[in-house]
């Protein structure tokens, strides 16, 4: 692949890349890391990316799992998880999230990494349900299955939000 | 509304196409959202305002910036290696070239004869100084050959006293 092509094929989605980091990660410092480290990765097996069919597709699989490696790394070494756990948010946090827009990203954000990973390359991405399968090395079927759990779960928890916020203005 | 009833319960199952989706988002981006489905406007929202996240650092500057200078030094062994490729080809040319001539008072003369000539001509006028020069080493085999009574006077002297001395030895 030549310089021009991996401009265009690969830098100029380097936001995508961004966002998809930060989804797995749920960090900006990290994300920005790990898509700096796979684009020099990339850039240095880039004779090898002609063979690639669909490179975008192969590029945020390669993400994924560079990610994932990441994740893994630190909870070997033992050192501060990057994703956080999810818990019940704070009196000040609760000041932010009166914004239902911000709540709905937390709620994304605290989904298990496959199902947020699904739902943020279909909904946000717009990528076909055989580019997440391929992504994510799972079938078609399991890609619908947790797209489908994923945004049901949203749902659940903005029907849930909905309902107390109507509780807290009758009380 | 029935329709748009029907289409979310399509979405939340995980069982809508692109294009459905991308009519979702254009209902719920407009301003005449039913107020049923009013509550899910947010979630549309935020697909839209994460399709703006973007990476930070400056990404697009890490290749390049490598390209140049591996650029430069390729540039800088091209044009060694042509320098020295000249060098080479000068040196492995050059007997192939040598023509016979010689420069007289800076003036190439090709005429082999009329150097030789001249070359004796030269050589003669060098006998000639040479003769000149040893004129006086002759003057001086004549002085020696004068002084020779001199060294007979001498040696003469010395035999005398030789003769005294034993002379006085004897006495």
């Amino acid at each position: 692949m030549e310089s021009t092509q991996f401009n265009t094929q690969i830098l100029n989605h380097s936001d995508k890349l961004f966002r998809f980091a930060k989804s797995i990660l749920r960090n900006v410092d990290a994300a920005q890391d790990a898509v700096q480290e796979l684009t020099m990765k990339l850039w240095e097996k880039r004779h090898q990316l002609d063979e690639v069919k669909n490179i975008q597709a192969f590029t945020m699989r390669s993400m994924r799992n560079l990610c994932l490696d990441t994740i893994r790394q630190n909870r070997d070494e033992d050192e501060l998880p990057v994703e956080f756990e999810y818990s019940e948010p704070n009196p000040h946090q609760q000041t932010e999230l009166r914004d239902l827009a911000t709540q709905i990203r937390s709620m994304i954000n605290n989904l298990p990494e496959l199902q947020r990973s699904i739902i943020r390359m279909r909904d946000v991405e717009e990528m076909e349900i055989s580019e997440i399968a391929y992504v994510t090395s799972i079938t078609e079927n399991a890609v619908s299955v947790n797209l489908s759990r994923a945004r049901q779960k949203i749902r659940d928890q903005i029907l849930n939000e909905q309902k107390r916020v109507e509780e807290t203005i009758w009380k | 509304m029935e329709m748009m009833n029907e289409l979310l319960e399509k979405y939340f199952r995980g069982e809508t196409s692109l294009s459905e989706e991308k009519e979702l988002k254009h209902y719920f981006s407009k301003g005449n959202v039913v107020p049923e489905h009013e509550i899910y406007r947010s979630l549309f929202e935020v697909f839209e305002l994460e399709l703006k996240d973007t990476a930070t650092s400056p990404l697009i500057q890490v290749i390049p910036k490598q390209r140049k200078i591996k650029q430069i030094w390729i540039k800088t062994f091209a044009y060694t290696g042509i320098a020295a490729s000249l060098v080479l080809l000068m040196w492995v040319q050059l007997p192939q070239n040598t023509e016979n001539y010689a420069v007289i008072n800076g003036t190439r003369i090709d005429n082999p004869e009329y150097v030789q000539r001249y070359a004796q001509k030269k050589l003669n006028y060098v006998n000639e100084m040479l003769k000149d020069g040893l004129k006086p080493m002759k003057r001086m085999n004549v002085v020696n050959h004068t002084l020779q009574p001199l060294n007979v006077i001498k040696e003469t002297q010395d035999k005398m006293i030789e003769i005294e001395k034993t002379h006085n030895v004897n006495n």
